[in-house]
Formats: structure tokens, sequence, C-alpha cells
């Protein structure tokens, strides 16, 4: 890496693609040349057909070499396209990637401008002089490159935490899975049979079970709390108390897997008042323990403290599939007692949901469609039984369903276990409570915080192979940094200057990944948790926040250059 | 657009901070898609909306900016979680002070624009160069300061 | 760092390049073999700018567009476009896979994506597929919003390949790109593991004569909206009647079509229709406020994240009228070529009808036609609708029948892009456990 001469006049190297005669048809590229030449520490200007091809990229390289060159900077396509193959060549060819700069003169100005060519040369003139005004005032950067323990916590052990689990160990990292409860499974402990198979809990977590306590590479930790999570991607310091005293060690990754707990509806449909009103799991219970007494008829009422006012806005996905699933099983139990499952909208998406609700219908389960406006209710009917009266939107009738046993389907909510873990490790929940996904990575297991990925429930309700398949999700995207044991941070991240700190603490309030710590009554930003978007920087009131990459001198620059000479 | 020689009439000048996950690339997009627009606007790409600091805003106008546009990514999906909404407050401060120093705070704009909204791009440019030519240059000729 | 393993990735949409990515990130060497010219699927077909209603979401279209330009330039990813499966032998660890790649007859190493061979080029072919961007040149763009911009010729109606007569586009081209020897060529791929991932492909509604698809001008599907919605399009992104070019002052979506349906035999629900019409519903409700927007539906899937509150901003605050039920049929007014739809509203048991100026139908997604005949190659299950089977579609979501073969994405099942594009990371880490596992059992021997 060239970094010889950090108090000497930049030499700076500019490249113009013509892209084909792309650029070359609407802005008038010997002009741009010509101007590009007399600009204040460019060294060389070239033209180039296509700087994307392998012939362009060698090219540049060579270009870079034979005029020693420390500084380039692109007039060509947006840097979105070629922009990361042009700055490796650069770094192969000795100029920190930092060190470059890009103007856009094909999709935002000859692209953009072909009706008026003069207008978009000038623009091009100007936009060169941006580039090279900025490439200026750039410093030579390194990327953090962080080491990463291969090992990693997963809290929860639950069917999620467990697959990530077995999914890392069987790759040969070290795994420390901690679970509070004294064993292992979670919410699948309480569940009977799971349904697309009807097999019993036992079928799926037995192997697992056995699979994660036998395993060489996996830490388990029961009837165990996580106390303290330090440090950063790469090198979190766990402690957790287990076994009756306190466990610390060191891991790369974190993987949530806190699962999500059943809604409680008290006082709605008189849950809690009268007798034969139960949830769903309650449900479970009841079946797995075999103490179902034949019913005559079951009513089921679908999101009750979902989808509305009370309870919760969202809609649990899971509710609809698993009321078919209890129905059937019901129903097979005694072929004869009747099944009503009273719906709004029914959640039996996909194909191999609805072929499970084809056959419950085929085994003579009822559906009934209710409206918000017209919810069903729970009415004294005199000879013991519940009367469930609701209004048939699809018969436009009013029925009287006079059940032994009335179930509510209700939402999976976060728990205070959740919410713990949120705040200990500044991990945000979402509007509807379960942790929040960082935007824009294309799926659901990152998170905003660098190095910690959730799965399972406890991003939000799904079903048990969507969270086995979110849990190898988990341990894809832990595992990649976990393996090169290390792992880049681009350097665009934001550094204090103490001097000029006085401790207000605004870039603190400011920053959404706590990136930001106060020591000594000055702020300290940690690289290896800053995201580099600014904010701490635009909002400083004494501008003692530099953004490396994106310093106020080089974007002044660009600034004052925009509109030179018009 | 009229690109006639010794044309005097008055062709604002447009500043855009664009960020890099959305507004870059709707400008992009807009190119891609060759619907044309004058080619009155810079773009300075930066990491957020959030990193616009008022100074650049200012700066922007001491150096030959007429308008002032920040092209940020819709509420709840800026990818550092807030720095539109960052960017939405300090735009609306920038306007106060804006007017009591009498510049036009209609000069300055912070618009919502998605990568994939090159369309819109082209017509909040489109709308702000014709507002502007209503307005007038913002500096007049000759005029000395340059810098911060 | 030298290759863990390598990987083929059959299917270059979502789920194929996150797949890819994932996997490449984890040390494999990766064949990514795409059919299509171009990697990114069906989803850069797509306009979307769902943000625009500001409900928290897993957007993923924006996201894409990156990572094509990252599967692209990643040193341990192999691009295989125009490519398919012809054979396939051997166990996990040690799979052989006989590939067909298509030519296109352009350098992809040297083209700039400049364009000048479409300009120049003097056959115009009407594109059936977009019946909205209407036409298309023999050597054309596949899709504008892929990466990198690559065109290829259509080599039926190509004028050189005819009768020798036109070099039109080799002759402007600035890098000597074009390239007319360009042959088929057979690759051998040898691979630890392969994760399919082909994709859906649209159910095509003219197949349900009393919808009018393809004889009424003003019926089109919900992709065809996509493209006029997108900067690209015709329109360059206005909502008009076909016949017309007039703005509709009254759209109707139709859900469900040729889906849920014993008739087509798609019984099926494909999973993401709900939330895409609402979306677009929206979005036409934003473009043309004045505009009346009804939306025709059996069942409101709604169990997804963010989905709801959607949903409840279409209804609540845009205005949206949402009607349940199937409609009956569909009539074109001879004169107006307005629509007039004939159904019966559920909710209040009435038969009633309602003129409309724009239909907008939301056809059945459908696994890939190829499925069958791959799975045939592979050797491996597929249902009687085309999607790969698992062995235990609960406790083996990312498996096949075969070991070492892996699915993600639609071809599994109905679902949308960020449960394909999780799935895709799941398969990667299926591969990478089963590599690992596979190489400690050979040790042990």
């Amino acid at each position: 890496m060239r970094e010889d001469n950090p108090n000497q006049v930049p030499r700076i190297g500019v490249f113009v693609c013509e892209c084909g005669a792309n650029i070359g048809n609407v802005v008038n590229i010997p002009e741009v040349v010509e101007n590009a030449k007399k600009l204040p520490g460019v060294s060389f200007v070239e033209r180039d057909v296509s700087l994307c091809s392998s012939a362009g990229v060698k090219h540049v390289k060579d270009a870079i070499s034979k005029n020693g060159v420390d500084r380039v900077v692109f007039a060509a396509c947006s840097i979105k396209n070629y922009g990361s193959l042009l700055e490796a060549a650069c770094e192969a060819a000795g100029v920190n990637k930092y060190l470059i700069s890009f103007a856009n003169i094909r999709e935002q100005c000859a692209w953009a401008h072909y009706g008026s060519p003069k207008g978009a040369t000038r623009k091009a003139i100007n936009l060169v002089g941006m580039a090279v005004a900025r490439v200026q005032k750039s410093e030579p950067l390194k990327d953090l490159e962080l080491e990463v323990e291969p090992s990693t916590l997963i809290i929860g052990g639950g069917i999620s935490g467990m697959t990530a689990a077995l999914c890392l160990a069987n790759q040969g990292f070290r795994v420390f899975l901690v679970e509070k409860e004294p064993e292992l499974g979670g919410m699948l402990n309480k569940l009977y049979k799971l349904y697309l198979t009807n097999q019993s809990v036992s079928e799926v977590l037995s192997p697992i079970i056995e699979g994660v306590t036998s395993h060489r590479n996996i830490k388990l930790f029961t009837s165990a709390s996580l106390k303290e999570v330090e440090g950063h991607f790469g090198d979190f310091e766990i402690t957790v108390s287990a076994n009756g005293g306190i466990e610390k060690f060191r891991v790369g990754t974190i993987i949530l897997a806190t699962g999500a707990k059943v809604f409680e509806p008290s006082g709605m449909y008189g849950y809690g008042d009268k007798e034969g009103i139960v949830t769903q799991l309650e449900l479970e219970q009841i079946l797995k323990q075999e103490k179902l007494k034949r019913p005559g008829k079951v009513a089921m009422i679908q999101c009750v403290g979902a989808r509305g006012e009370e309870g919760v806005p969202y809609c649990s996905r899971i509710c609809c599939m698993v009321a078919v699933k209890n129905a059937t099983l019901i129903k097979r139990l005694y072929p004869d007692c009747e099944v009503y499952i009273i719906y709004r909208d029914l959640q039996t998406y996909g194909k191999e949901n609805e072929e499970y609700h084809a056959k419950a219908r085929e085994l003579g389960i009822r559906f009934i469609e209710y409206t918000p406006e017209n919810r069903p209710e729970i009415i004294p009917n005199g000879n013991g039984k519940l009367r469930v009266r609701v209004y048939h939107a699809l018969l436009g009738e009013t029925l009287n369903v006079d059940s032994d046993l009335v179930v509510l389907s209700t939402p999976l909510i976060q728990h205070k276990g959740g919410e713990e873990i949120s705040k200990m490790l500044k991990v945000p929940l979402g509007s509807d409570g379960f942790f929040r996904e960082a935007y824009m990575e294309m799926q659901s297991v990152a998170l905003g915080v660098n190095g910690i990925y959730v799965c399972g429930a406890a991003q939000g309700p799904k079903s048990i192979d969507e969270s086995i398949t979110q849990a190898y999700a988990a341990a894809a995207q832990a595992a990649s940094p976990m393996l090169l044991k290390r792992v880049k941070i681009p350097a665009i991240t934001a550094e204090v200057d103490e001097e000029r700190c006085i401790g207000c603490q605004l870039c603190m309030d400011v920053c959404p990944f706590h990136a930001v710590i106060f020591e000594e009554g000055k702020s300290m930003i940690i690289e290896a948790v800053c995201r580099g978007c600014g904010n701490c920087a635009a909002g400083c009131p004494s501008r003692a926040i530099s953004m490396k990459g994106f310093k106020d001198e080089q974007i002044l620059a660009e600034v004052q250059a925009a509109f030179k000479g018009e | 657009m009229n690109e006639s020689e010794g044309d005097k009439e008055f062709e604002p000048k447009i500043l855009a901070f664009t960020c890099n996950w959305s507004s870059y690339s709707s400008a992009d997009q807009a190119g891609v898609s060759r619907i044309g627009y004058p080619p009155n606007v810079q773009i300075i790409r930066v990491m957020c909306s959030g990193r616009v600091d008022p100074l650049f805003v200012v700066d922007a106008f001491l150096n030959g900016a007429d308008g002032v546009l920040i092209a940020a990514c819709h509420p709840n999906y800026c990818r550092y979680d807030s720095g539109n909404r960052y960017a939405k407050t300090r735009t609306k401060f920038l306007k106060m002070l804006m007017e009591e120093v009498g510049i036009e705070p209609a000069r300055l704009r912070i618009e919502w624009i998605s990568a994939l909204e090159g369309r819109k791009f082209v017509e909040v440019i489109q709308e702000m160069v014709k507002e502007l030519k209503e307005l007038g240059p913002l500096l007049a000729e000759n005029d000395g300061r340059k810098s911060v | 760092m030298e290759n863990v393993g390598s990987v083929t990735v059959i299917g270059g949409g979502v789920a194929g390049i996150q797949a890819a990515l994932e996997l490449a990130k984890l040390g494999m060497l990766v064949y990514l073999v795409e059919e299509k010219p171009s990697i990114g699927g069906r989803i850069i077909e797509l306009n979307c700018s769902s943000c625009q209603l500001e409900v928290p979401m897993d957007c993923s279209i924006c996201p894409v567009i990156p990572k094509m330009v990252e599967c692209h330039n990643h040193s341990n990813i192999r691009l295989l476009t125009k490519t398919h499966v012809t054979g396939f032998s051997g166990a996990v660890g040690n799979f052989v896979l006989s590939v067909l790649k298509q030519p296109r007859f352009v350098h992809e190493d040297r083209c700039t994506g400049c364009g000048a061979c479409a300009e120049k080029c003097p056959v115009e072919v009407f594109d059936a597929f977009n019946m909205v961007q209407g036409k298309k040149k023999a050597i054309y763009f596949p899709v504008p919003q892929a990466f990198p911009q690559i065109p290829v010729i259509d080599k039926e109606n190509c004028v050189h390949f005819r009768n020798g007569n036109c070099k039109k586009c080799s002759e402007v081209c600035p890098t000597h790109a074009i390239d007319f020897s360009d042959e088929d060529m057979k690759i051998g791929i040898e691979s630890d593991a392969v994760v399919l991932a082909t994709g859906l492909s649209l159910y095509d509604p003219a197949a349900i004569r009393e919808y009018g698809y393809k004889r009424y001008k003003n019926v089109i599907t919900i992709l065809d909206l996509e493209q006029m919605t997108s900067i690209h399009g015709l329109t360059g992104g206005r909502v008009v009647r076909i016949s017309d070019q007039k703005k509709p002052r009254r759209i109707a979506f139709i859900q469900c079509v040729g889906s849920r349906s014993r008739r087509t035999g798609n019984n099926f629900c494909s999973g993401v229709c709900c939330l895409y019409t609402a979306k677009d519903a929206a979005l036409v409700k934003m473009l043309l406020p004045e505009t009346e927007v009804y939306v025709f539906y059996i069942d409101l899937r709604v169990f997804g994240k963010g989905y709801q509150e959607l949903l409840n901003k279409v209804r609540n605050d845009l205005g949206v009228k949402y009607i349940r039920g199937r409609p009956g049929g569909i009539w074109e007014d001879p004169k107006t070529k307005d629509l007039i739809i004939s159904y019966e509203n559920t909710l209040i048991r009435r038969a009633e009808k309602l003129r409309v100026d724009m239909v907008v139908l939301s056809p059945a997604l459908l696994p890939h036609p190829s499925n069958q005949k791959l799975a045939e190659i592979l050797g491996l299950e597929v249902d009687e609708d085309g999607f790969f089977k698992s062995p235990n579609p609960v406790a083996s979501p990312c498996d096949t029948t075969l070991e070492g073969v892996f699915t993600c994405g639609y071809c599994r099942g109905p679902r949308g892009i960020a449960e394909s594009a999780t799935q895709a990371s799941a398969a990667a880490a299926r591969v990478a456990e089963t590599i690992a596992l596979t190489k400690s059992r050979r040790v042990k021997r």
C-alpha cells in the first residue's frame, strides 16, 4: 500500500471512460479531458473505451504504476456497477481504495441529459472537478480487521436454538448454548403433535436433543441465565450464571433464539371465569395427557387478542393451522364429535397447509366465518353448555353452537426474557414486540448490531419448519465470519476529536447502534459497532466528530466545486 | 431543452444530496430509463441522509446553488434506522433559519425517494427547476462570498 | 483461502443469488447455473417501491440489485447464464453435473452494456412476454434492471442467422463483443452438493376464458401492471388503459386467478398474492388518487410481518375497497372497452355487477415447469404440482429426497421473497454442515 507521500502534493490520475460511444455521443469527452488536466493536483488524464473490461482494468493498473499516481478519479458509470472492481484494481496497483473518487458521467449525466449535450458536458466537467476536489481531501484508510473467535453463544434451547447449535457444532465451531429452563425443548415441550405430519413432538425433538447433549463441540448450560454481555462482534465477553456459579467465556457471534410465549386472553370470551374455556396451548396439554373427555361439540375461536384493538394488531401466522391440527386430532379421537372453527380469514397459506386444511374439511370439521364487526359471543344457555353465538358471515345467519369445550386461538407475543435480552444486547424490538431485523439485508436473521443474529419465534410467530429454516440461516450467517476467523469492517466509521468534544452526549442520543460510549467526560466511538451513517457527525455542535471517508472537508470540497465556473 | 447559444433565461442550479441506498440509485434508474431531465442538478452521494450537516446546505447556497434537495429513504426504511428522521428535523430547523436570514425556505426541499423511484426523482427535479425559475437566482452576480 | 468445497446452485433468482453468496462466503466454489440470459429471476421484473407505504416490512427488491453485482464480482462464484442441466450422476460429495450453455453471441467480458447494438438492429420483434413493453430488437437486453446489462441475440429473428446479410450490431460495437460464431458449450461440473432454486412461473390466466385475458385489452395481469408502473415500461410509469391510453377511473384487482381451484388443478394458495395485490392496489391509488380501486378476494392472507398493518393502511387510510367473492365472469363493452364484472359479494350474499375501466388479475404462482424434468435427471421426487419434495416437511424443510441436494425458495413451496432468501441461507448452512459431516465420515473410515 502506497502511503509514502502523506505530506506531498497529491498526484491524481483521472480516467475518463467513454463506455463505448455511450457517454461520448452526448458528453464532449475531449473537453472534459482538457478541463480535467487543468485541475490542481491532477498529474495525468486518460481516456478509455471501457474501464470495466478486463483490458480496461489492466490498463488502469498499468497507468497507475507508470505515472506514480497516488489518488484516482474515475469518470465513468455509476459507482454501483463496478466500484468494487475498480477499487480492487487500484489497491492491486498500490493505491488505497479510500483515495479514489467517482464521477457518474453516464447514468447521472450522459444518459440523463441526452437532449442537452452542452449542459451535459458542462455538468460532466464539474462532476470531474467535484471528484478531484474531494479526493484531494481524502485520507488513506484501513478497513478494520476484527478477529473473530470461532465460537458462538446461542441464547435459548428450543428447536431454533438447538438446530443452529447442531449445525454450527457439526461444522467444527464451539457452541455455548444457554437455556433458562432445566430441560431443552422450549415451546415444543408443551406441544402434543405437529401439523403437516401429525407426528408427535418427541419424534422431532428427541433426536435433536440427543444430538445437542452428546455433541463434543456444544457446551450446554441449563437452568442458566445470561448475566452480562460485553465487547463486540468477534470478541464478545459473556457472563452466565449456571450450576450455582458464574461462568465466563468469549465468543465471536451471538444467536438469539429466545422464542415467544402465548398470549393469555384474560377476560376475553369468559376465559378464566368460566369452566371449559381454554387456549390452544392448554388444549395441547389436555390432549397430551389424554384428559379430553368425549365432547359433543367443540368450538374454536380464531384471532382472540389478535388483528385488532384488543391484544396485538398483527396476525400470529400459525394459529389457524394449530386450530386445524387440534381439530383434526380431536376428530380422529372422537369421530362423532362436532368441531367448529370460527375464523376471520383462514391463514392456511401455501400448499402443504392448504392440503392439510382440505383433509380437515373431509373429516367433517366445520368452518364458520365471522367478521370483526360481528364477533362471536359466549352467552349463558341454561343447560350447562357454553353457547357460542356467532353470525355466520357467509350464510347470513346467526348460529348457536352449544359447546362442551371452547378453545381460544391466541397470538404469540414477546416475553419478558426476550425484552431483557433486547436491553442487555442493545438490540431493538419492533413495534410488534419481536426482534427487529436489519433493513436492507434481504432476509430476516441479521440484526442491526454486527455479529448478532436472530431466529425462530423470537423474530416473529412462525411454524416449526419455518423456525428450523431460520435457525439454519442464522447458522450460515454466523458461520462465515467465524470460518475466516476475521471480518472486515469498512473504514467508514466515525471518530471523535477529544479536544473538541464538549461532552454534551448528543451523539450518544442520536446513534441507533449504541456505538458511542462516554468515558471521562468525552464521547468515544467503538469502531467495531459503528455503521458509518454519519448522524453523529452531522449533529455535533462542536464539530468534534469526523466521519472517515465522508469528512466535512471532503463533502464541502464537492459542494464548492459543484457549480464552479457557472 | 433549449440550448441556443446566448440564451439568457435563468437556469437554476440545484445541489442534491442523495443517500447511497436509495435516492442515488433512483437517479441512476432515471438515467437507465432515458426519460431525460434538465442538467440543472449536481448530485453528491452520502451514506445516509442523516449525514447531511446543515453546514453543507448553507455552503451550497453560498457556492452557487439556487436550491438544495435532500433525497432520503422513506420513513421506516432507513438502513441506519432513523437517519432520515434526523434529516427531516434538521431540514425543518434549517428552513426556519433560512427564513430569518431572508432566503426563501422553498429553496430547500427534503423528499423520500426509494431506489426504484427514478420517475419521482425526475419529477422532483423538474418541479424544483420550475419553482426556482420563479424565485430567481439566490445570489446576485459578482457576490464575493464563496466559502464558509 | 482454499475452497472448502464446490457447490452448484441451479437457478439464479432471489433464492439462487442469496444461496450463491452465502456459500461463497462460507468458502465454497459456487457454480450458479441460470437458464435465462441474466440472473435476477422474477424479482427484477417487478417495480416495487412498497416502501412508499411506510409500513415497516422486509422489502427485498432493492437489496437484490447490489447482490446481483456482488454475485457477478465475487471471486468464488462462477456465473453460467443461458445454461441448463442435462445430466447428473454421483452421490453427495461427488456429484457430476452435465450442463449445456447456449450461445448468447456476445462476449460477456467485453460488453459494456452501452446499447449501441440494440439501437442499430433493424429487426423489431413483438415481446410476447411483456405485453406492456411491446417490442424488442433481435439483439436485446432481457431485463432493464438486470446486472450486468449484457444483450443477447434472438437467433430465430436475427437477420444474420437467416441469410448472413446483416452485421450492424457487430459493426457498431466499440469493444468487438459480438460473436456470431458462439456455439453450444457442454460443461461438466464436479460438486459436493447441489442447491435447487428454480423459482416460479405464472399461471396463464388466458385459460380462464371468462376473464378475458388476451381477448379484452383492458384485462392485464399484475406482472403487466408492475411493468407498466416501472420507469422502464412503455408508458414510463403511468397507469393507463391499454385500449385508449386513458387514465382508468375505476380499477378492479382479482386475486386467486387459477389458484385454490379444483378446476385448474392448482389447489394451493400462492401465499404472497394478497400482499402484493394490496401493495399494488395501494400504489395505484397513490398514483391516481381520484380512481376507485377494488380488490376481489377469498381469504385475506395476512400472516407475514407487517401484512396486517399494510392491509389496514390500504383499506382504511387509502380507501381501497375489498369485496369477498370470486367473480364469475367479465364482459367487455364493445364500444368503450370497459369491463363489467359479475360476482357474488359473499359477505352480503348478493349477486352484483361492477363496471370498471381496467381489471388486474393476480394469477396463481406455479413452480417452474422444468422441475419435473430436473427431478428426473437428478433422481429425486417432485409432487403432483411440481414442487420438490422433502423427506419430512417439518423437521427437514431444506432437504430433498436425495442426500446432498437441497432446495430453497418457491420450488419447494409457495413463499415470499424474504422467506426464499432465508431458505437460501438455510440451504447454504445445510450444505456446509453436510460437507463437514461427509468429510469427517471419510476421515473416520
